[in-house]
């Protein structure tokens, strides 16, 4: 069929586009309370890098360039959870700078794991340094990216699946809006033919867990602990009366849940 | 219809007589449940006692995944479409989803737009039917599709130690005469036959008896019923994914990771969905899982009903196994009668229906 033409991207609107085509968009990616996880998980995807990067400059990435720091750049790439005020001073400035916000990784998404002191940060910082020194800044209570500054898309996980964060980019370089979703996870365990841990006498997040990752986790035979945070449409109240219903105890799964929701949910999440 | 009678033990041996010529896929036991799966390889592997399986056949003819064209963004251009076509006998299934793939059958094929890669793939699909043991989840006897009279091309009818196969096609008539020694039913075949039809039609489960449905849908358009099943409803499209009948679906555009070409994809959708009725700026139509378990059943028992002739349900109780708030189409079929008995009390206090 070559030749025959169809709508494709060059009959995309060009005022739809979030950023200007004529040079390549300037990309800068940043850490704050993170593992740094879920960048080692973007160079995990060497072939497709190479390809994405095709499509950008990338100005700024501490963990594989010792460039510094660029005033100019159009997308900015944000891992981590916030947790100083440093944190939220360096947001604010990303702000102004970045046409485009994507918040990658529980951590910057709901908090993740950095989130679980929240409201009792100092607690925390003692049991873990004593006496805290002062290179950790000012602490603030853990908090997701998105309650700091508005965040254009994410890309929910612990760690992130890296191809998910191309799709994105590809979206914030061509205009596109961020995935529609908002369903739960339970739908795609049956699309993989697996036996619902429920059924087993086990509790599973799937129940209230934001979609998309393909649950690879109950492929390989551990339940859902609910990295990608709650779904636009969880319904907590439905879940606990099944959790019950099995037998199996609401506090226990109430606890599960705080793992990598306790900080605060995203507020762009879809 | 033509029949003939073939021993159970021969059954490996039909297998391998379709394997010759197609793949051939039944059901095999996957995770402590059952799935259908290539078995013509290896015809041990499957499992004719089987109640039901995780996905219906519908996978087959219908992919969850499919890539319907690929393109090329620089020049703006169709490269490759491309329609794979698998000849292939889809062996053991159950009279529900005998009469589910009819019903898709009736959407894909036989519509004002059929669609061509259904089509190409049912074409050169052959099934082979079989007797079941109803489940506590089983409720096919409530739409009468308990029985199939139509879409398949061998039906294996369960006589204690041999099948009795009803031949509804040419090329499987011969395929069964060659790989077995299928033999003319004598009239003790036929009289077992029909005692074990009516112990099947007996071996349900007590459900609703169905009457008037369309009606009670329309009456109760605006009940509470719909936000107490909202209210429930985990809005985790697992009942889309295992149902036999639903063909909604959704087409996404996958770029390569350069941006240069790209394929088109048509994945499963669910209406029970957040973003199903989602549209350009932002409005929902259906934002509310009240509103989406609503159209779910509208669909179901009346939508498809006016259209086709059918319900678009056949009773193989997956959803009922994979909901796990009890949301199914009993529970929704005994929630209108109970609002009809209600309603209709409440007319009687009044002193008569209106």
């Amino acid at each position: 069929m070559a030749g025959k033409k169809v709508f494709g991207l060059n009959q995309i609107n060009p005022a739809s586009h979030a950023l200007e085509h004529k040079e390549a968009a300037k990309v800068a990616v940043f850490g704050l309370a993170s593992d740094f996880g879920c960048q080692v998980q973007m160079t995990n995807i060497e072939r497709e890098l190479l390809d994405v990067l095709g499509m950008f400059e990338l100005v700024y990435w501490q963990l594989v360039s010792s460039a510094p720091l660029p005033e100019d750049f159009d997308i900015a790439i944000i891992e981590g959870a916030v947790c100083t005020q440093e944190h939220v001073e360096t947001l604010q400035w990303i702000r102004e700078r970045a046409k485009v916000v994507i918040a990658i990784g529980a951590c910057a998404v709901t908090g993740g794991i950095p989130g679980l002191a929240r409201g009792n940060v100092d607690d925390f910082a003692k049991r873990v340094y004593g006496d805290v020194p002062a290179s950790c800044g000012s602490m603030a209570s853990p908090r997701p990216v998105s309650d700091i500054i508005a965040v254009d898309f994410t890309v929910p996980g612990c760690p992130i699946e890296p191809l998910e964060l191309v799709a994105v980019l590809q979206r914030a370089l061509m205009g596109g809006n961020p995935e529609a979703g908002g369903r739960s996870m339970c739908g795609d365990c049956r699309l993989n033919e697996d036996v619902c841990f429920f059924e087993r006498g086990r509790i599973c997040l799937g129940l209230v867990t934001r979609a998309g990752c393909g649950a690879p986790c109950i492929k390989l035979g551990y339940p859902c602990n609910g990295c990608r945070g709650l779904a636009a449409s969880a319904n907590l109240d439905s879940a606990r009366d099944i959790v019950a219903g099995y037998g199996l105890d609401v506090a226990d799964f109430d606890a599960r849940l705080q793992i990598f929701n306790k900080a605060g949910q995203d507020s762009s999440r879809s | 219809m033509l029949f003939r009678v073939i021993d159970k033990n021969e059954v490996p041996s039909l297998v391998r007589g379709f394997a010759a010529h197609y793949e051939v896929v039944g059901p095999v036991e996957r995770n402590g449940g059952f799935a259908f799966d290539e078995v013509g390889s290896d015809p041990s592997r499957l499992r004719v006692d089987y109640d039901t399986t995780l996905l219906p056949p519908k996978k087959y003819l219908f992919p969850p995944k499919a890539e319907l064209f690929t393109y090329d963004t620089v020049n703006n251009e169709v490269k490759d479409i491309d329609i794979p076509v698998v000849p292939r006998v889809l062996f053991g299934l159950h009279s529900c989803d005998i009469n589910a793939i009819n019903r898709l059958d009736a959407v894909f094929m036989a519509s004002d737009f059929p669609d061509p890669y259904y089509r190409a793939q049912r074409e050169a699909t052959m099934i082979v039917g079989i007797d079941c043991t109803p489940n506590d989840h089983c409720f096919c006897n409530l739409w009468g599709t308990d029985e199939v009279t139509q879409g398949y091309d061998l039906f294996l009818h369960d006589l204690g130690d041999r099948y009795l196969v009803s031949i509804l096609s040419v090329t499987a008539a011969e395929i069964l005469a060659v790989a077995t020694s299928a033999r003319p039913a004598s009239p003790k075949d036929s009289i077992d036959f029909q005692e074990k039809a009516r112990a099947f039609k007996n071996s349900f489960s007590s459900g609703p008896a169905v009457y008037e449905l369309p009606i009670l849908m329309d009456a109760f358009y605006n009940d509470g019923l719909w936000d107490e099943l909202g209210d429930r409803c985990l809005s985790c499209t697992a009942c889309s994914m295992v149902c036999p009948t639903c063909y909604c679906f959704n087409m996404v555009d996958k770029l390569d990771a350069g941006g240069r070409s790209g394929a088109r994809l048509r994945l499963w959708d669910s209406c029970c969905s957040p973003s199903f009725a989602l549209v350009a700026g932002g409005h929902n139509f259906r934002p509310t899982a009240a509103s989406r378990v609503r159209n779910r059943f509208y669909h179901k028992f009346l939508g498809y009903l006016s259209k086709y002739g059918n319900t678009l349900c056949t009773g193989c109780g997956r959803c009922e196994r994979a909901c796990k708030a009890h949301i199914s189409p009993r529970v929704v079929i005994q929630g209108l009668q109970h609002k009809a008995v209600q309603s209709d009390a409440a007319a009687q206090g009044e002193g008569g229906r209106s």
